[in-house]
């Protein structure tokens, strides 16, 4: 019988990215793949068929010349509250939300790929494998020990980079601690973000940075009429990249990023 | 059949038919073992990033910054070691035959990253060989933001990528930045101000910079052209913000024997018989028209080293491999906003490929002069001048270089270190010759309708995974892409993602199509591959035709 | 014969079942060796008294598993006994300086992540719950190899659990309310 019960109170990691830092630059995509083990694209692969858990988009304030002003968003799995729509619809049971960290986790084994959470996600967060991840021969040395590789046929999306988690929990049992220390637990993105836009910590955690910055003026949440009650929040001092997350802005030409 | 279903046989086959289908044959399984961090500077441009590889046994996995983070560029070089482009055999014996066969002609190295360790060794073996040594750019400026309280910048990249980017972060909260620019790049979204110009009309907005409002608050301004260093030292900025780039202290005989630094535009016509080129950590690529310019007409021999087959080896009569960053122990040239000398290595992550060359070990056995241990007789000489800290990655001490050995100055340097001499003086900016530059005849718009922007950044080679950003998204554009904007686009008939042909007076290039609002009507954004910059510059005009 | 046909269907019942029982555990696994005949006993009692003085854990908490050879040749260098085991092991792996193929009982897919020292150290589990009583034994037991996932029929043998598959874990998980997200034991 195993002693010891659960004794963390339960956490909620959430970001709070600051879109007016961003340069858009794209560290965050590439060490998301480079940590994720998420494969380079494979041959003919577009933004629609490709696999990004981060993904910067750009953004405009619709003006002509001189008026227009552009921004940065970087989306990834919004990490919804309990009522996450990709939970309700996976008929694998495939998805959950973590009572304890709050966290969204994708289970690609059990995954069917039938890819109603691509449909059900008004984030666009998720991507499908639609072939076996390929890297160039001997770049699989390159791979994270700590998360493993998808197979083709299945969904994934971002989990907070679960992997540095379990680490920071190894580290923290190490040491006989049951919190871990917040300096152990920062995913890909948020470390290689050169302006560093992007915050993370424990929302729950009224002493935390993103509690804090959660609260301040100008901060938001996307489609928050939808209700999904994301755990990422961002935050522009300007309006009318706060007015773009509330509705997208249909019938633009093209939106690059 | 009644009687299988009440044995273990069946329930046991679904569930190893199970298991089996996740140890799916197609999936690579990451190698285990002890995760260990080792550090080491980034090689890949003159920022030099501080880098903490995360690696299983030796091998790395993760790049992340010291401080800070890393350009997308810097976090995946570890994967560049098994690029399919790179390079990996060349014709060494023949390459050495036909440069011998040529001694006493006119022989030139060109380096597209110099201010490095290396860049000594060319220059030695150019002087004992009476040969030139050529750099893109004579005499580059620093500049210090830290100084600056209003910069103007004309299309220079300041917030992305450009200098130390660590630097310009910490800067960044105390100076007011212009961007005048004829596209809202990324900086010029950052920028307080953004001056929306005409692509190809920034040597005419220099011109016009004593006009504007905010002249006299400006502390710098940067830009290229030769109109900039004028600007900048009549609005007073040399000796405040602008300096000369500052080197590292070299051992004395290396001064007395270099050749000196000539541009390579300032080179004659049809003078070189023999033409090294060093590409491997290029941070610029120079159009191949204008270096067949300078080639002798007859017979020319034309030797790159490169890591992978996309710059000069396309053009070159021989393309030798090198190794590159993180494969092989180099130093990094100081970047455009050192004012004050550094010094740091860049010390390798894996084995050095086996089957390589360097252009400095060619030059050396060509000219007898010894170059097999210049990093560390550079180190000695830091060490011997006593000046200055290191600054060690993996603690973030800093100790003064008086109270290190000579070896454990190396040993502090090689595992990952920064040599700064943080109370020199700085060195006044030298105003150069005006730069010649190729005047573009003036074209008729009817014929090539479009003014070419150029993608900001050259990148030699990048990580298969800038997939990400070129290809699964549309952040950067991908360096064979050309950006219209939605008219243009259609009057050419091409759409998104289609191919189409780019076309300049030089020839033509297959591209591929991003059709992009964001690109000004009547401009053409053009992706940095070499390709595209061998028929179009900055500022060219072009046509795009469908395909 | 009106007999004939529920003869014919319970002998094949009874072929199928015989199949099934008796025949397929023998085809299914594979019996394989381990390449040094190992005795734990021995090695408790010379060379360290707990598991963790072989089976280390590294400072980060990751569990270092099977000792690396260079554990190994730090006493065997020479032999040490009169054993062909040993000799055998000393002239195949610590002269070339090869690494010995270990086959892990525990081994588990590659999409899940077990931390030893959290079971150790937060749950306070003996070594011995899933392992059996190994650290005792006096040789390697074979190992049986599913032909198919190729996996191990079990931990140990007979003597310590069965097969560490995902039910197993489930089973204590949900026992002692440690049932929280997939995630946590998939990476």
């Amino acid at each position: 019988m195993i002693a010891q019960g659960k004794t963390n109170v339960a956490a909620r990691y959430g970001m709070s990215i600051d879109v007016d830092r961003c340069n858009g630059c794209g560290a965050c995509m590439v060490a998301c793949a480079a940590e994720n083990n998420v494969p380079p694209a494979a041959n003919g692969a577009t933004e629609r068929t490709g696999l990004t858990w981060i993904r910067v988009y750009r953004v405009d304030n619709g003006g002509e010349g001189n008026e227009r002003r552009s921004a940065f968003v970087p989306m990834l799995c919004q990490h919804c509250g309990k009522d996450a729509p990709c939970v309700a619809v996976c008929p694998q049971q495939a998805v959950d939300v973590d009572p304890a960290t709050g966290i969204v986790g994708q289970m690609p084994e059990r995954c069917l790929g039938c890819r109603y959470c691509m449909a059900a996600c008004p984030y666009h967060a998720r991507s499908f494998n639609w072939s076996d991840p390929a890297w160039p021969a001997g770049m699989e040395k390159t791979l994270n020990p700590d998360v493993a590789p998808r197979m083709r046929g299945v969904v994934e999306k971002c989990n907070l980079c679960q992997g540095r988690l379990h680490t920071a929990k190894a580290k923290a049992a190490m040491a006989g601690r049951v919190e871990i220390d917040p300096a152990d637990y920062v995913p890909a993105c948020v470390e290689a973000c050169p302006t560093r836009a992007i915050h993370f910590g424990n929302l729950n955690d009224a002493a935390s940075e993103v509690a804090q910055e959660s609260h301040r003026k100008g901060s938001f949440r996307m489609l928050e009429a939808l209700h999904t009650d994301p755990k990422i929040y961002y935050q522009s001092k300007k309006d009318w990249v706060r007015e773009t997350a509330s509705a997208p802005r249909p019938g633009k030409e093209n939106a690059r990023g | 059949m009644a009687g299988a279903v009440l044995t273990p046989a069946p329930w046991r086959l679904i569930t190893d038919t199970a298991l089996w289908s996740e140890n799916w044959p197609g999936v690579p399984r990451p190698a285990r073992g002890e995760i260990r961090a080792r550090f080491t500077t980034c090689a890949l441009c003159p920022a030099g990033c501080a880098v903490r590889a995360r690696c299983v046994g030796e091998q790395p996995v993760l790049l992340t910054g010291v401080s800070g983070g890393l350009c997308p560029f810097g976090l995946s070089a570890h994967h560049l070691p098994y690029h399919p482009a790179r390079l990996r055999k060349g014709p060494v014996a023949e390459a050495t035959a036909a440069v011998a066969g040529k001694a006493g002609q006119g022989i030139a190295v060109l380096d597209l990253n110099p201010g490095r360790t290396a860049s000594w060794s060319y220059r030695r073996a150019m002087g004992a060989m009476k040969g030139a040594y050529l750099t893109p750019q004579a005499e580059p400026f620093a500049y210090d933001l830290s100084a600056a309280r209003t910069v103007l910048s004309i299309g220079t990249p300041l917030l992305d990528g450009w200098g130390t980017p660590s630097k310009v972060n910490a800067a960044r909260p105390n100076f007011r930045l212009i961007q005048a620019e004829a596209m809202e790049s990324r900086t010029a979204m950052l920028a307080e101000q953004w001056i929306p110009i005409a692509p190809g009309s920034e040597s005419a907005f220099a011109k016009s910079i004593p006009q504007l409002e905010a002249a006299r608050e400006l502390s710098l301004v940067l830009g290229e052209g030769p109109e900039i260093a004028e600007i900048n030292q009549r609005i007073g900025a040399f000796g405040k913000t602008v300096f000369g780039r500052s080197e590292a202290v070299v051992p004395e005989t290396w001064t007395r024997e270099a050749a000196a630094v000539t541009a390579f535009a300032d080179v004659p016509d049809h003078s070189i018989a023999v033409l090294l080129i060093d590409e491997t950590p290029a941070t610029s690529y120079i159009p191949w028209h204008r270096i067949e310019q300078k080639l002798v007409r007859d017979n020319p021999v034309v030797v790159t080293f490169a890591a992978h087959r996309g710059g000069y080896a396309r053009h070159a009569q021989f393309a030798l491999p090198t190794a590159m960053y993180p494969e092989v122990l180099d130093d990094v040239a100081p970047a455009a906003d050192a004012i004050r000398p550094v010094f740091r290595l860049a010390a390798p992550l894996v084995a050095t490929p086996t089957g390589v060359v360097s252009l400095a070990e060619f030059v050396g056995t060509l000219s007898g002069v010894p170059v097999a241990n210049v990093l560390r007789e550079r180190a000695d000489a830091i060490h011997h001048a006593g000046q200055g800290t290191l600054h060690t990655y993996a603690d973030r001490q800093r100790t003064a270089v008086k109270e290190l050995t000579a070896d454990a100055f190396w040993k502090g340097l090689n595992e990952g270190g920064e040599w700064t001499w943080e109370d020199a003086k700085p060195r006044a900016a030298v105003m150069n010759r005006a730069e010649v530059r190729p005047v573009e005849p003036v074209e008729s718009p009817a014929d090539l309708p479009l003014v070419a922007i150029s993608e900001p950044h050259y990148a030699g080679l990048v990580s298969p995974l800038l997939t990400k950003l070129y290809q699964e998204s549309n952040l950067l554009l991908a360096p064979n892409r050309i950006a219209l904007h939605p008219k243009d686009a259609r009057d050419a008939g091409v759409v998104d993602g289609g191919r189409a042909m780019l076309q300049t007076r030089l020839g033509k290039c297959a591209v591929e199509v991003t059709v992009d609002a964001a690109v000004p009507a009547g401009a053409v954004q053009v992706g940095s591959a070499p390709g595209i910059q061998d028929v179009c510059g900055h500022a060219a005009r072009a046509k795009v035709v469908s395909v | 014969m009106k007999l004939r046909g529920p003869i014919v269907f319970l002998a094949g019942v009874l072929v199928a079942l015989g199949a099934g029982w008796a025949g397929f555990p023998r085809l299914i696994y594979q019996t394989r060796r381990q390449p040094v005949d190992f005795s734990h006993q021995v090695h408790a009692e010379k060379a360290g008294a707990k598991c963790e003085d072989c089976h280390a854990y590294r400072a980060d908490g990751s569990f270092a598993g099977v000792p690396a050879l260079d554990k190994c040749s730090g006493c065997h260098t020479a032999a040490m006994g009169s054993t062909v085991a040993e000799k055998n092991f000393i002239d195949q792996y610590v002269t070339p300086q090869r690494e010995p193929e270990w086959l892990v009982y525990a081994r588990q897919p590659e999409n899940v992540y077990f931390s030893h020292i959290t079971h150790t150290k937060r749950g306070n589990l003996k070594c011995e719950q899933c392992h059996g009583n190994q650290g005792a034994s006096n040789s390697l037991p074979p190992y049986q190899q599913d032909r198919i996932s190729g996996y191990s029929r079990d931990i140990w043998g007979h003597a310590g659990r069965p097969a560490m598959t995902m039910d197993a874990c489930v089973a204590c998980h949900r026992q002692s309310h440690l049932e929280h997200s997939c995630l946590d034991c998939h990476k």
